[in-house]
């Protein structure tokens, strides 16, 4: 176990290198210039050269490449453009926000979509059969953007029972805890649902497909046959085989939402990094940007490692076997 | 295809196609999915026969957010005004002295020229009348151009008048030359100065001048077209000429071109308009090319990459396999829309890179499954006895395992097509689309961003989301269909 978990933690840190790299890259082969942002018009060119020099642009390539990756690695991004603050700081103010946000929607998700997809899966062609069906091809075609702009329009314009976005109302935030809590349970009940309507399909349907795996192997034929009740064949023994790939594929789940926060933010505009991410952007601010796309990546490789780790713990199969 | 096949080679394919039919014919999903996908096709094929307008350049076709027009098909909406646009053609009304003048109009051109040459004065009324029976429109225009030439010892006036059912008089515009025409004439004191113009006049009831010239305070924000058109009825316009001559052989011609009178309607065509009153329907309508464009292009990038990586890496196997699956994996690990947003903000909002990018970022799931199909394939019999009899390792990968893997990989593609719509809706949402074109997400953007949803257009926002959710669907649905039909894994359960 020891071994496996050193090769995931050396895997999970070359791709961080080569993500960082690649983000390098990018920032490169982009055509526009990091200054322009910063320098006003006016300005001669030589105090242009003199900001270059001081912000390290007129090093030679290799020099800025060495100096980029152990920034990325000791996360010091710099300062945003924006606010002057350093960028860290920055993600951090708002990446409470964003896992607020994600925590409630995915917790209720699971809550909802895996026992729907287990009890579907033992009742085979019931209409809860049909439910995780149709709700996996429903989250597969519906963008889950125009779930929420639906909301949206329905709940927030036209019946006015939620505010229109945010994460509290405008104004000096409240003094008490208790009233913070509330404006922040009320500002979340929106996006939340829709994040549960539009995602709660697939798992339905994941944890549906894998129970039937589970259900058509022998050692539950044997169960049967034994003359076990129907119930304790399902939640005895199908459930504890079908929970690896269910609890890793939660951990799987996390950089998409993350990606899909995006999305959701811009629309509720609720003060996480994915609404500061697209902000940042349209502003050019470089620093920003970069440390989010590294900071995206961390969360990426790290929620791959844990889902690794976790299924090698689960599944002794995989920890002795050679690959996936 | 014919060329290319032997006849026992087709033979073969016809029975597979036919046999393939047979199952797929028996999913209804499948059927229904293929039909809605059918009919996109064909609306995106004969788009431009079916919208009405450009979708983009058409702009100014209603007011801003105009309902669609069958709304007047309830009470309440009975009444909403439809777009009016005419170009007016003048008649001649009664009091109209007309013993100097004389009248040329140069249909081609909309042109109605008055010359006069004569010693006394002449009062020309030139009328149009257009019924409204609505309730008041939010705005007007009224644009025409109109010149003074071969000015010659004469004043002259010319005033545009908007006379209500009820008779009210509403001067909208006025220009004279001379002396102040409208009190009584003066004497030969003020001197006459010859003069040509030409201008183009653009009225518009929402231009504070014109607000100012009937009385009205503009900083007071009264709505003059609630007042002007508060009746219903028969409405004139009305285009008041007059020459006042200084001596016997006053000259003086004028020119009357191109008159438009335009009231922007609350209702609009089949879904309404727009804030920038462009036709929804037709934006709708083309909407359709991009994201079928979109979803298949990228689709088949993806598919190509993924059956290339899949089949090298499980085929050739050792160090190939060993890096390309790497290559997955860290792929896997991107934030991939995130780096997608970066990478079209900075190199331009252009549908290719789009369509680039998707498959750039969409090919490893895929990569990944014709792998281990390939894996199983290479140890099947015919591929051993390929081997035996002396084929080629191409030779063998071209034409042993892609045809065996083409029917997974046929069904990934469709599954890959829901997924590259809704990231293009997607991005075009947040505003990271091409500008330049019509695509559902970019109307979705523009309703949130200019108060599609304060007005509670709903006409503006759910048409577009719909279509995206019915086309995507329709294609989870031929994936999800094709994917029981030719995945044997998936056959081997049922």
């Amino acid at each position: 176990m020891k071994g496996y978990i050193a090769k995931k933690i050396a895997y999970a840190l070359i791709t961080l290198y080569i993500i960082a790299t690649l983000n390098f890259v990018i920032f490169q082969i982009i055509p526009v210039d990091p200054t322009t942002m910063m320098v006003d018009p006016r300005w001669t060119l030589e105090l242009k050269e003199a900001l270059k020099r001081q912000w390290g642009l007129d090093q030679p390539l290799g020099v800025r490449y060495v100096r980029y990756i152990t920034n990325m690695f000791t996360l010091s991004f710099g300062y945003s453009f924006m606010s002057k603050k350093p960028v860290i700081v920055e993600i951090s103010d708002r990446l409470g926000n964003t896992l607020i946000l994600l925590g409630s929607g995915l917790v209720a998700t699971v809550i909802l979509g895996i026992p729907l997809g287990i009890l579907a899966a033992s009742k085979r062609g019931s209409k809860l059969d049909v439910l995780a069906i149709g709700g996996g091809l429903f989250t597969w075609g519906v963008p889950a953007f125009f779930i929420q702009l639906l909301f949206l329009l329905l709940f927030c314009n036209y019946l006015g029972w939620f505010p229109f976005g945010g994460m509290r109302s405008p104004g000096k935030p409240p003094e008490d805890t208790l009233t913070l809590i509330i404006t922040t349970v009320h500002h979340l009940i929106l996006p939340v649902t829709t994040l549960v309507l539009a995602e709660f399909g697939s798992w339905a349907l994941y944890s549906r497909n894998i129970m039937l795996d589970t259900l058509t192997q022998d050692f539950i034929v044997t169960a049967r046959a034994k003359g076990l009740k129907e119930r304790s064949v399902l939640f005895g023994h199908a459930l504890r085989a079908t929970l690896p790939p269910i609890l890793t594929m939660v951990a799987l789940s996390i950089p998409p939402l993350f990606t899909g926060a995006i999305i959701t933010e811009y629309v509720f505009t609720w003060p996480g990094i994915g609404y500061w991410f697209l902000t940042s952007m349209l502003k050019l601010d470089y620093p920003a940007v970069q440390g989010l796309l590294f900071i995206y990546a961390i969360l990426t490789v790290g929620a791959n490692f844990i889902s690794d780790i976790l299924y090698g713990f689960l599944d002794p199969r995989i920890r002795v076997g050679v690959r996936r | 295809m014919k060329f290319l096949l032997g006849k026992r080679k087709r033979i073969i394919y016809a029975r597979k196609i036919k046999e393939f039919w047979e199952d797929f014919r028996r999913n209804r999903v499948g059927l229904v999915g293929i039909a809605f996908v059918i009919i996109f096709v064909l609306i995106a094929a004969f788009a431009r026969w079916i919208a009405p307008y450009d979708p983009i350049y058409d702009k100014g076709l209603a007011a801003e957010m105009a309902m669609p027009e069958w709304f007047t098909a309830f009470p309440q909406y009975m009444d909403l005004p439809q777009t009016m646009y005419f170009s007016v053609n003048w008649s001649v009304g009664e009091g109209s002295i007309l013993e100097y003048v004389n009248f040329e109009w140069n249909w081609t051109d909309e042109e109605l020229k008055i010359r006069y040459a004569g010693a006394t004065e002449a009062d020309i009324y030139l009328y149009e009348n257009f019924s409204y029976p609505y309730i008041p429109p939010p705005r007007f225009d009224c644009d025409f151009k109109w010149g003074a030439e071969k000015v010659n010892e004469t004043a002259y006036s010319i005033e545009i008048i908007l006379v209500s059912p009820g008779g009210r008089n509403y001067s909208l515009w006025d220009s004279y030359y001379g002396y102040p025409l409208l009190k009584p004439k003066q004497t030969d004191e003020i001197p006459l100065l010859t003069t040509e113009r030409k201008s183009a006049v653009q009225l518009n009831s929402g231009v504070s001048s014109l607000i100012r010239r009937l009385g009205f305070d503009p900083n007071n924000p009264i709505n003059l077209t609630k007042l002007i058109f508060s009746e219903k009825g028969e409405y004139r316009l009305f285009m008041h000429v007059r020459f006042m001559p200084n001596s016997e052989n006053a000259t003086c011609e004028i020119f009357l071109k191109d008159t438009e009178f335009k009231i922007l309607g609350l209702v609009h065509g089949i879904l309404g308009a727009d804030y920038f009153g462009a036709d929804i329907f037709s934006q709708l309508i083309y909407g359709s090319q991009i994201s079928l464009m979109i979803g298949l292009l990228s689709a088949i990038l993806t598919t190509v990459i993924g059956i290339i990586v899949g089949v090298a890496a499980g085929y050739i196997g050792g160090a190939v396999d060993e890096l390309l699956m790497r290559t997955v994996d860290v792929f896997l690990c991107l934030p991939f829309l995130q780096i997608l947003i970066v990478l079209v903000f900075f190199f331009g909002r252009n549908i290719f890179y789009v369509v680039l990018l998707l498959a750039v970022f969409g090919w490893q799931g895929l990569a990944r499954v014709i792998r281990s199909q390939v894996l199983s394939l290479r140890e099947m019999p015919f591929v051993e006895a390929a081997k035996a009899a002396g084929g080629s390792r191409s030779y063998i990968m071209l034409r042993h395992i892609v045809p065996n893997i083409f029917p997974v990989a046929f069904a990934a593609m469709v599954l890959t097509v829901p997924t590259a719509i809704i990231t293009e809706a997607a991005l075009s949402f947040i505003g990271m689309g091409d500008p330049r074109l019509p695509s559902w997400g970019r109307m979705l953007n523009l309703a949130f961003r200019w108060g599609g949803f304060t007005r509670l257009a709903w006409w503006w926002i759910i048409p577009p989301g719909l279509a995206i959710t019915l086309l995507s669907m329709s294609f989870v649905f031929v994936g999800h269909a094709l994917d029981e039909v030719l995945n044997p894994r998936l056959r081997r359960r049922r």
